[in-house]
């Protein structure tokens, strides 16, 4: 059998008729015992660890919280003074520019470079290895640093500059209109973790189909859209999920570049980071829980707007 | 299919199968050759794009500490040791008890990720149970929430158990599948996983805890070996809970003893840190060289049918 | 640093060395040593003080081999996140390292012991270095070493640009405007006249000192809006004169160490400090740096207003089992030679005047630079400032955010000082 017909006949197993849902729904308590056994550690770490610490902040977010005393109620106080929170605004703002430019470039380019690497070519894993030593730095003190001495006034990019001739004044990382595009840099430059899944993902594709492939005689187009992409959508999926919500949490870089302000005038000043200052620099706890359930909410509903739209674009095998 | 699968090949190569060579035999030549310099060129170029941050720190790591922000680009001149053997002993206890202390720290995390994520991922990817879905939701709403709001929380339960200052906050709560990003790759991988392999075991008389073992985990590796190498980064990068629960020094893990030689009131040892921090990522690189080999392991095509 | 840090390591070593003796000599007077106790020890800072500090601890355990002390060493930035956190459960060290930034927050919700009740002396210090540590009545941190803010000058650059230095006894803001201006202009490429420090509410209130008024009452601000606009307007001035570096290089010295900002790379004139830093200075630049007294409104160093600031101050916390010992080793720590000794002036010299006069002859060149400095200002001393008050530890925050937006041309100071008055007040408001 061709691959593209074995694909479609498995694409063609999730189209069910209405009689087959009927059954399938009877099913879904089939393994009822199994499936509490095997999900046994997450529900006894959720009940231990999860639950209490989430409902503790969701109670928080409605009082007065200082750390140092026991909380006083608030009622809904907090969430009134995020309406006129102009700090809190800008903190939206830069954090949905850092998600919507810096999570699709971040995966577009893991992506490329993982099917790039994929390939059977000299050096392979040296290049790998090379590319996904910037992500093993995480959000190590030396990254303030380094970045640095390459965006600051002096740093690398203003003296490459200087040698052709433009005299640049302005240190990007520390002048407003560039921080944030500094940040977004250095989000994409560690693109190793969505590259290394991508490769355990392209790892796990049957070799089979690209064989049946290539008896066909698919071009190479073909087999990435027909083979490469469908196979490999529930990794993209998982990247695209697991990015997003990174990206809305995104705290050590911008905490460790600014050294923790959000500055240059607020313009780094990524949501999270806010909700730190508040809760341990200013000590509002109180404050800090709601903004931290006003985010819950926004993740949960890009979070579900992603799993809607993967109905039309993931597939799986089951 | 045989005839394409018996064509010998030429290149050295990763262990695995090559598919993608194998419809490009036939366009051989000049053309390729130019491209695949061209190629090695790019890449190489990104490469050194990639790294110069990291080599300058590498660079940086062997001048004196006074002479390190004096002296811009990557010309080492009087290159020196002192960093390292002033770094290693710099700090309360030798540099090698916080490399210890994060490698029980990083065992602890990787084992309990490896067990309960797979377990957890097995059960949301192939069983039908009751509550699955809402136990799934609830599953990625406990990664939306920031870390910082349940911190203090969470601090108090350990402190009544009275773990602070002990390892088990940290590595604990990998043993209950706590890390939802890795049982929600692992349910990602194993819905990739064909379902007719399930079917045949179970006809082969084995039941979920057969099929889990014999079936779903050998075909995982590519998706535990990610599982290993980030859980390995992550924690050995991780400074605040280890900053919140650890309080005597010397059970301090790398990252907080690196920032020990930092201190913006009085005077920082940026020459020690850079060594120290050289030190501390060597084993990351290497779980990482050594690591990927299961990331380029392909699964064997007999495997499957 | 390598070398000093292992100097001052060989001098701490032996000084311990010599410790168990006088230590148990001291301590045999000290009292009532009935029970054991086990402490814990929180402090911030760098490897060399926590070296100092170890080994000071370790003295003290051999003088009074009853007590166990845990250590707890930090850094700055993440001290204060580990601190609330264990306040907030209930497990906060017993010996607390404070800073007079966040005191207020932390005795005004009772987490710290009125050390008076529990037989820390403070008779030998200085006058008026006690008070730093005294809100609402009670004694809750004690002065740890003292010092003051002084304007640092690179002679070396002075020389090469052939600029004369001030007289620090006379020389007013327009002195030290004009002197940037023209070493900037003079000095080799890429030098800078002066850091910004305007942003910093050090220098903000040095100004407003010296104009009678300060930057806090007990519970409030003690400068108007107005008084802010006159003082963001000089900072424009010394921007439009170029006698500092430019808007974003100002950015960058933000959260710099010593070693990596303008000044201490040897590419600046001035820069403002705290006398105790002028070791770390001189270390980083490989340059002895001379200290000035910051300039005046009036031309005359007398007039300076200014005052002797707890570099950091130790407190006790209130929930600890052992008060009494916490009392007894506090006390140790600022009136015993053999800890000084060890420790000599790294946070400050000591407020304790005969404890300097023990270990000024120990003091490297810098040290004793600061201690003649303190002793030099002395006609200029004024009133010691009420300690900040809860909420105020966000005014650099705040400070830097506005003038930032001055800097880079988006506000004028007529305009961001009024907000940066309410947010301050707002913070303040809200922390009470």
């Amino acid at each position: 059998m061709s691959a593209i017909s074995e694909l479609t006949s498995l694409r063609r197993t999730r189209a069910k008729t209405a009689a087959e849902r009927q059954q399938q729904r009877k099913e879904n308590g089939r393994d009822n015992k199994a499936g509490y056994l095997f999900l046994l550690p997450w529900l006894v770490g959720l009940v231990v660890i999860t639950i209490g610490p989430m409902c503790a902040s969701l109670y928080l977010s409605f009082t007065d919280y200082n750390l140092l005393q026991p909380p006083k109620w608030a009622g809904l106080a907090n969430f009134r003074e995020m309406l006129h929170d102009t700090r809190l605004h800008q903190s939206l703002k830069v954090t949905f520019i850092y998600v919507f430019v810096g999570v699709p470039l971040q995966l577009a380019l893991a992506l490329v470079i993982a099917l790039a690497l994929d390939k059977g070519m000299k050096g392979l894993s040296f290049y790998r290895s090379i590319f996904y030593l910037p992500s093993m730095l995480g959000g190590s003190v030396a990254i303030a640093v380094l970045w640095r001495q390459i965006f600051g006034t002096d740093g690398l990019i203003n003296q490459a500059l200087r040698l052709v001739g433009i005299n640049a004044h302005t240190g990007w990382v520390s002048d407003p209109s560039y921080a944030l595009g500094t940040i977004i840099i250095l989000h994409i430059w560690t693109f190793g973790s969505p590259m290394v899944i991508f490769l355990a993902g392209l790892r796990q594709i049957p070799t089979m189909y690209y064989e049946a492939a290539a008896v066909d005689g698919a071009r190479r187009w073909a087999r990435f859209s027909k083979i490469t992409m469908p196979l490999l959508s529930p990794i993209v999926f998982f990247n695209l999920v697991l990015q997003i919500i990174g990206a809305f949490q995104s705290f050590t870089q911008a905490f460790v570049v600014s050294g923790g302000t959000g500055g240059p005038s607020d313009s780094t000043l990524f949501y999270t980071l806010y909700l730190y200052n508040r809760g341990f620099a200013n000590l509002q706890m109180g404050y800090a829980s709601a903004m931290a359930w006003v985010l819950l909410v926004i993740i949960g509903a890009f979070t579900a707007i992603n799993f809607f739209a993967s109905k039309y674009w993931v597939f799986y095998d089951d | 299919m045989t005839s394409t699968l018996a064509t010998p090949r030429t290149t050295d190569r990763p262990a695995g199968p090559d598919p993608h060579r194998i419809g490009r035999r036939r366009r051989r030549g000049v053309g390729s050759t130019v491209w695949s310099v061209v190629k090695h060129l790019i890449l190489i170029g990104c490469s050194l794009l990639m790294i110069y941050p990291l080599l300058w720190m590498l660079v940086s790591s062997f001048r004196p500490t006074n002479t390190i922000f004096r002296t811009p680009g990557l010309w080492l001149h009087n290159p020196t040791l002192a960093n390292y053997t002033h770094g290693w002993h710099a700090l309360t206890s030798p540099f090698g008890q916080y490399l210890i202390n994060s490698g029980i720290v990083v065992l602890g995390a990787i084992l309990g990720n490896v067990a309960s994520c797979s377990l957890a991922a097995y059960a949301f990817a192939r069983l039908r149970f009751r509550g699955r879905t809402l136990w799934f939701a609830i599953m990625l709403l406990s990664i939306m929430l920031p870390i910082h709001v349940v911190v203090v929380p969470q601090y108090i339960i350990f402190n009544n158990l009275d773990w602070v200052n002990t390892f088990i906050p940290l590595i604990l709560p990998k043993f209950l599948a706590t890390d939802a990003f890795f049982v929600f790759l692992m349910v990602q991988f194993i819905r990739g996983i064909p379902k007719d392999l399930d079917e045949a075991a179970r006809i082969d008389g084995c039941g979920h805890w057969g099929i889990f073992t014999r079936v779903v985990l050998p075909l995982m590796v590519p998706a535990i070996a990610t599982t290993v190498i980030f859980t390995f980064i992550w924690t050995w990068g991780d400074f605040f809970t280890a900053l919140i629960y650890l309080t005597s020094p010397d059970k301090y893990t790398t990252p907080v003893a690196l920032r020990s030689f930092l201190d913006s009131t009085s005077g920082s040892d940026w020459g020690a840190m850079f060594a120290m921090s050289i030190v501390s990522l060597l084993p990351v690189f290497l779980v990482f060289l050594f690591g990927q080999r299961y990331l380029i392991k392909g699964i064997s095509t007999t495997g499957i049918k | 640093m390598g070398m000093f840090n292992r100097r001052q390591f060989l001098v701490g070593a032996a000084a311990a060395a010599s410790a168990s003796s006088i230590g148990l000599a001291a301590c045999s007077g000290g009292g009532s040593s009935d029970g054991s106790a086990t402490l814990s020890f929180g402090w911030w800072g760098n490897d060399v003080r926590n070296r100092e500090t170890d080994q000071a601890i370790k003295a003290y355990m051999k003088a009074n081999p009853k007590v166990t002390i845990k250590q707890q060493p930090g850094e700055w930035d993440s001290y204060w996140d580990k601190l609330s956190t264990e306040v907030a459960g209930k497990n906060a060290p017993d010996v607390i390292q404070m800073d007079m930034a966040y005191i207020s927050q932390y005795a005004k919700n009772g987490t710290l012991l009125d050390l008076s009740q529990y037989g820390v002396d403070t008779s030998k210090f200085a006058p008026a270095t006690v008070d730093s540590g005294k809100i609402d009545g009670k004694l809750v941190g004690i002065n740890a070493g003292i010092n003051s803010l002084t304007i640092l000058v690179n002679p070396e650059l002075f020389e090469k640009a052939g600029v004369d230095l001030p007289d620090d006894t006379k020389w007013t803001w327009d002195d030290y405007l004009s002197l940037s201006t023209e070493l900037q202009a003079k000095g080799p490429t890429g030098t800078t006249g002066t850091q910004c420090a305007f942003p910093t509410d050090n220098m903000l209130q040095i100004w407003l000192r010296q104009n009678g008024k300060d930057l806090y009452t007990a519970d409030g601000l003690a400068f108007t809006a107005d008084d802010l606009a006159q003082y963001l307007d000089i900072m424009v001035r010394f921007m439009n004169a170029h006698a500092m570096p430019t808007a974003s290089a100002i950015n960058e010295e933000v959260g710099k160490s010593i070693d990596q900002t303008a000044f201490g790379t040897g590419k600046q004139g001035f820069a403002l400090y705290w006398s105790n830093q002028l070791e770390a200075v001189n270390e980083a630049s490989g340059t002895t740096m001379k200290m000035l007294r910051p300039p005046t409104v009036a031309g005359d160093a007398t007039k300076l207003n200014g005052y002797y600031k707890a570099s950091m101050l130790w407190s006790g916390y209130a929930g600890s089992k052992d008060p009494e010992a916490v009392g007894k080793l506090i006390n140790w720590w600022v009136n015993n030679t053999a800890c000084a000794k060890i420790c000599l002036d790294e946070r400050g010299t000591p407020a304790n005047t005969e404890i300097v006069t023990a270990i000024e002859s120990k003091l490297t060149a810098a040290g004793k630079a600061a201690v003649a400095y303190l002793d030099d200002i002395k006609p200029g001393l004024g009133k010691t400032p009420a300690a900040p008050p809860a909420g105020s530890s966000q005014i650099g925050d705040i400070m830097q955010r506005h003038t930032n937006d001055i800097l880079f041309g988006k506000d004028k100071p007529a305009t961001a000082a009024p907000k940066i008055v309410s947010e301050l007040q707002a913070a303040i408001k809200s922390a009470q």
